[in-house]
């Protein structure tokens, strides 16, 4: 790009909205991360826990997982927007021997804005009808690990695609219909603040993976309230980064994309395995890392973290930071009673689930909830985990 | 109007395609361009009397792209 079609920015107001963005994220994981049971309290439980989980996924892996799929098209819809008014501009028939006034560009800081206000609205709008459609159905455990399982390998995939390992992985990254991107070409034509508007809500049609995992996640609310202000918080927390994707691949331009793209790439991989991972505990498949790590070391290490009960009675304690004892060990071919404990239990772990006994219940955030286990014979590693794949464990028969 | 295919080797997404497909907005006697980032490739349907391959290459290098010309289709 030359320096004529270089865009001219207003970095002033870019670093600042930046840094507000960045200082209203780091304020809130500030805030999760201190101690006191108030806070814990408020990261992990109810509402204003969601709220905070939501935030902070759409912060981290939302926003890079959202690059993969949506934010090179979008952002660079902005570049493209700021490319064609330089064409314009340098396209004007020029007076000979008359100096050019200096050009004024509009401030390309409130398109951005605009479009991430956008994008914030619809994604809110979007909470609402899925947490309204959720309170119709429920989102089955198994159906959960399958829909993380499928977004998990759509991520390995795009990852792939993004390393350049093979012409077949082009595929996983889904190209709009063309009637889609030629009407958003020509609208991006327009430099009135519809268009980074449209772009905005344009998003919504292309979700990216972990979107679409806090899209099923809004559908489970049940709650067209609750949808709405997960999804918003979510989007939210996605802002930052789409916001500096912008800023990097209109003022860097193509050679800073390209360095940009291979590490998201790096980051989406990693990210599609955690999923594709979380999804295999949730369907109590042995081939988890977890759980074929837990299967294959010794039990000399998990010794300390499981306990032998001869009178048919487990109890496993379920804490906010997961389940203890990790490993569990029982009586093969005798009923088993396991006992769930909670005290003041707000994370996830509450969430509880046994694939093999096609078990689910939400735990009380204190009390004891009680689970027949049928005989099973000597061998049998059950295995459980949390709604989210994230907490797991496993009960050895012999 | 002929029909001509480019092939476009460092296409990296499939804005690569959007961004190709806007050439058909700055050169005139072009009808239309269909680019695909799954065949690297663009198919420029263009009037030769009024704009040549080689404008059209020197557009798509413009915009960051290689396009070289492939297979040709009357």
């Amino acid at each position: 790009m030359s320096n004529e079609r270089k865009p001219v920015f207003d970095p002033v107001i870019l670093v600042a909205l930046g840094i507000g963005f960045i200082t209203m994220a780091v304020v809130m994981l500030a805030l999760q991360n201190q101690g006191g049971q108030e806070l814990a309290i408020n990261t992990g439980s109810g509402f204003s826990g969601r709220l905070m989980v939501s935030f902070i996924t759409g912060l981290t892996t939302g926003g890079l997982s959202c690059l993969a799929v949506q934010g090179g098209l979008l952002a660079s819809s902005l570049a493209h927007q700021i490319e064609q008014d330089y064409l314009a501009l340098s396209t004007q028939p020029k007076k000979r021997g008359k100096k050019q006034p200096p050009q004024k560009r509009t401030n390309t800081a409130l398109p951005i804005l605009l479009f991430l206000l956008a994008k914030l609205v619809v994604y809110t709008l979007l909470g609402v009808l899925l947490g309204w459609a959720g309170s119709f159905l429920t989102l089955s455990p198994i159906t959960r690990a399958t829909l993380m399982i499928a977004i998990g390998f759509f991520m390995v995939g795009n990852a792939l695609r993004m390393f350049n390992v093979h012409p077949i992985f082009r595929y996983f990254n889904i190209e709009p219909p063309k009637f889609i991107t030629r009407y958003v070409r020509r609208t991006a034509k327009g430099t009135d603040a519809f268009t980074p508007l449209f772009l905005g809500a344009l998003t919504v049609f292309i979700p990216c993976g972990v979107t679409q995992a806090m899209m099923a996640a809004a559908l489970a609310t049940g709650s067209p309230t609750t949808g709405a202000a997960m999804m918003f918080a979510f989007t939210l927390g996605t802002s930052p980064v789409f916001f500096l994707v912008a800023y990097l691949t209109t003022e860097l331009g193509a050679r800073m994309e390209k360095f940009f793209i291979r590490f998201v790439a790096v980051a989406v991989l990693i990210l599609g395995l955690v999923t594709l991972d979380g999804g295999l505990n949730l369907m109590g498949s042995p081939l988890s890392l977890q759980n074929l790590s837990r299967s294959l070391l010794p039990s000399e290490n998990n010794a300390s973290a499981s306990q032998f009960v001869a009178d048919g009675r487990l109890v496993l304690n379920v804490e906010n930071e997961g389940y203890f004892p990790q490993t569990l060990r029982a009586n093969a071919n005798t009923p088993v009673q396991l006992n769930l404990v909670t005290d003041k239990t707000y994370s996830c772990a509450r969430d509880f689930v046994i694939p093999a006994l096609s078990f689910y219940e939400l735990l009380p955030e204190t009390g004891t909830v009680q689970v027949d286990i049928p005989a099973q014979p000597s061998g049998t590693r059950m295995f459980f985990t949390c709604s989210m794949g994230m907490y797991t464990g496993m009960i050895l028969f012999e | 109007m002929i029909k001509k295919t480019f092939s476009v080797p460092d296409m990296h997404c499939s804005n690569c395609s959007m961004r190709l497909e806007s050439i058909e907005d700055i050169l005139d006697g072009i009808k239309e361009i269909n680019a695909s980032y799954h065949k690297q490739q663009m198919t420029v349907e263009f009037d030769e009397t009024k704009v040549s391959e080689e404008q059209i290459i020197a557009a798509a290098k413009k915009k960051g792209y290689t396009a070289v010309l492939g297979e040709k289709k009357t």
